[in-house]
Parts: structure tokens; C-alpha cells; sequence
């Protein structure tokens, strides 16, 4: 038989079956879900607020903290070294390289709890490694850090530590977030072109 | 007949690929549904359900509790079942959410159980799969931000 009707054949027959096949090899997930079952009850994959404070205070670049709210919300205010990535945008190929980054902790929050687990799961179930969500979102953030008062006549080393932590992220969060969105868009701006210059890429 | 003998390799590779299609599809635990589907249903909050929307429920139901375990059962709701979060996917377990007649309902003590939960279901594709929330949205901002007009910022770095 002429070579030409087997290949013909042979690409019909794969063809045939890719054509039914029901997972979408691009955009499903690469983890099977014992095993994303099995790391999500962990319980090993989110951090307090004050844990994040602290990385913020000293500029931890072992981490990067994801917004998952909308733009608008985030333009409000967010964490001093966060980036936006608006949850409904998550799966845009531009993230990719956030989200690829092996050594690097992503730290996922929202206003609340629920869509940062959601983003969790998603991004650790398409195959992204260390990731991770903040406990209690922004509300929590705001009640612990932004809200917090030390309330007492004595204060142990360990009460003044956390106080001073809680102190120094509440400042750095009320500085950034008070510009005026013109120096707040320039300040942006040039931590995006940092970020890319680490990231390897050009401006 | 010679015809069949000259496409041997053809019937061969095609037979092979369909074996491996076949082992793979029918793994259980492999997930079989594009993760824009579960971004989709969380974003316009369709997943979500609120204590007043399942007292008016008419059609049948079944609640999955997937807290620590720690509850009584006593203090279960009707129509649920108490399943541990880490247990959710064994097969006593996927076999209650498999012939479970209606909606499947996810509740937790804790958000991030039952969110985890409902992604990994959802992307088993288990269909009409709610969670049993307090408030219609969660993800409220329950503070507002004051900006502080007299702060600036060091000029190094702008």
C-alpha cells in the first residue's frame, strides 16, 4: 500500500482519538487529586499575617505576594510588595513567569479566605510549586496589623518584638497606600521594571 | 487481506495509543476538566450558597460536612454526611459523592477546607457542587482604608 495513504491513516487514527479525548492537556490539571488532596489537608501551605509582616518589613525576596482582587481594589491599597493578579485573570500566560519560578514563595490573598484557597488549589493542581495563601486575607491584615493596639503596663521582649513588627508593616503599608495614584502609578512602574529586570526580561 | 498485512504498523500504533487513552481515562484520579471552568463558577460566585437559600431548597440535596470531625454528630445537619477533608477522595467516600441524588453541598468550619474541596471536585467534574457559606460574599472588605495625606515617600524609591 502506498506509504502516503498509511501516514494519511495513522494521522487520521491520532487524530481521531485526540479529538475525543476529554482532558485539555494545556489547562487541566497536571497533579492527580490524591495527590492534590494529600497537600491541601497538610495544612503546610499559608501563612499568619504576622509572618507576612515580617517578610515585609525586611523585604523578604524569597516571597511574592499575589493580590487576587480586582484592580480597582488593589489601587486602593494592598500589601506593600504585592503584585495584582486578578483571580479571574489567573490562568493569563503573562503569569507565567511569576508562577514558574520554583524558589520563589507565592503568597496568594484576597479580601477573605476563599479566593485565595481557590488560587492555591488551581495553581498547585496545574503544577506550580510553592505556593502558599495568607491566612484571613486582608480583613485579618487589618484587624491584626493596621488595627492593633498595645494595651498594658508591661510588655514582655517577645509582645514588643511583635509590636514593632506590626508597627514598622503598618507604616510601610500606610505610606505606599496614601500617594496620590499619580506617584502611586510611578512607584508601580518602577517595581514592575525592577521585577523584570530580575526576571531576566527587557523593559 | 494484504491489504490489512501493509497497514499492520498503522493498526498497531493506533491500537497502542488507544490502550494508553484508555488506561488513562479510566484512572479516577485523574483530572479531566479545563481549570477556566472552576475560575468561571467562583468568580460569579454561582458555587456559593447561604444558610436562607437552602432553608427555601426544595430540590433533593446532600451535605457533605468536611470539617476536622471533631463536631458531634449530633450537631449534623439533615440530609449530610460527615466526611474528613483528607478522606474526601477515598473510595467509600467517592462512592457516597458518585450516587448522591441532587445537589452536593460542601460545608466547613474553615473556608479553606471547603474551597480546596469544591476545586478538586469541580475538577473531577462532579457537577451542581455548592458551598454552604454564612454571607453571600466572603470576600467583603470589612475595613476602609484611610490614606494618611501628610505621608511621603523616600525619593529613591519613585
Amino acid at each position: 500500500m502506498n506509504v502516503r495513504i498509511k501516514y494519511s491513516l495513522l494521522l487520521l487514527g491520532v487524530g481521531t482519538i485526540l479529538a475525543f479525548l476529554p482532558f485539555h492537556p494545556s489547562d487541566s490539571f497536571l497533579l492527580k487529586s490524591d495527590e492534590l488532596l494529600s497537600v491541601a489537608a497538610s495544612g503546610e501551605n499559608s501563612f499568619t499575617v504576622d509572618q507576612v509582616a515580617r517578610m515585609v518589613n525586611r523585604e523578604d525576596s524569597t516571597i511574592q505576594l499575589i493580590d487576587l482582587r480586582e484592580a480597582s481594589q488593589f489601587k486602593e491599597c494592598n500589601i506593600p510588595g504585592s503584585i495584582n493578579i486578578p483571580f479571574s485573570d489567573l490562568l493569563n500566560p503573562m503569569w507565567e513567569g511569576t508562577f514558574n519560578q520554583r524558589n520563589l514563595r507565592k503568597i496568594f490573598y484576597g479580601n477573605g479566605d476563599q479566593t485565595a484557597n481557590y488560587a492555591w488549589a488551581i495553581a498547585t493542581g496545574l503544577g506550580y510549586k510553592n505556593n502558599y495563601i495568607m491566612k484571613g486575607g486582608l480583613n485579618e491584615w487589618f484587624k491584626t496589623v493596621m488595627l492593633s493596639r498595645f494595651e498594658g503596663e508591661k510588655i514582655s521582649p517577645a509582645e514588643n518584638a511583635l509590636y514593632e513588627t506590626r508597627f514598622n508593616a503598618r507604616k510601610a503599608f500606610k505610606q505606599i497606600n496614601s500617594l496620590p495614584d499619580s506617584l502611586k502609578s510611578r512607584y508601580f512602574k518602577a517595581k514592575n521594571i525592577k521585577q523584570m529586570k530580575l526576571d531576566g526580561g527587557c523593559q | 487481506m494484504s491489504q490489512i498485512k501493509s497497514l499492520r504498523i498503522v493498526i498497531l500504533i493506533v491500537g497502542v495509543l488507544l490502550v494508553l487513552v484508555f488506561i488513562r481515562n479510566s484512572d479516577q484520579n485523574v483530572f479531566k476538566e479545563k481549570a477556566k471552568t472552576a475560575i468561571e463558577a467562583a468568580w460569579n460566585k454561582s458555587n456559593l450558597l447561604t444558610f436562607d437559600q437552602l432553608k427555601k431548597y426544595t430540590t433533593p440535596y446532600l451535605i457533605i460536612d468536611i470539617g476536622d470531625g471533631k463536631r458531634p454528630d449530633s450537631l449534623l445537619f439533615q440530609r449530610a454526611v460527615k466526611i474528613t477533608f483528607s478522606q474526601l477522595l477515598d473510595k467509600a467516600n467517592r462512592k457516597v459523592l458518585d450516587e448522591a441524588n441532587g445537589e452536593l453541598i460542601l460545608f466547613a468550619d474553615d473556608v479553606a477546607s471547603a474551597s480546596r474541596a469544591w476545586v478538586i471536585l469541580n475538577q473531577l467534574g462532579y457537577k451542581n457542587l455548592r458551598i454552604l457559606t454564612l454571607r453571600s460574599n466572603p470576600e467583603e472588605l470589612n475595613y476602609k482604608f484611610q490614606p494618611d495625606t501628610t505621608a511621603r515617600l523616600e525619593q529613591d524609591s519613585l
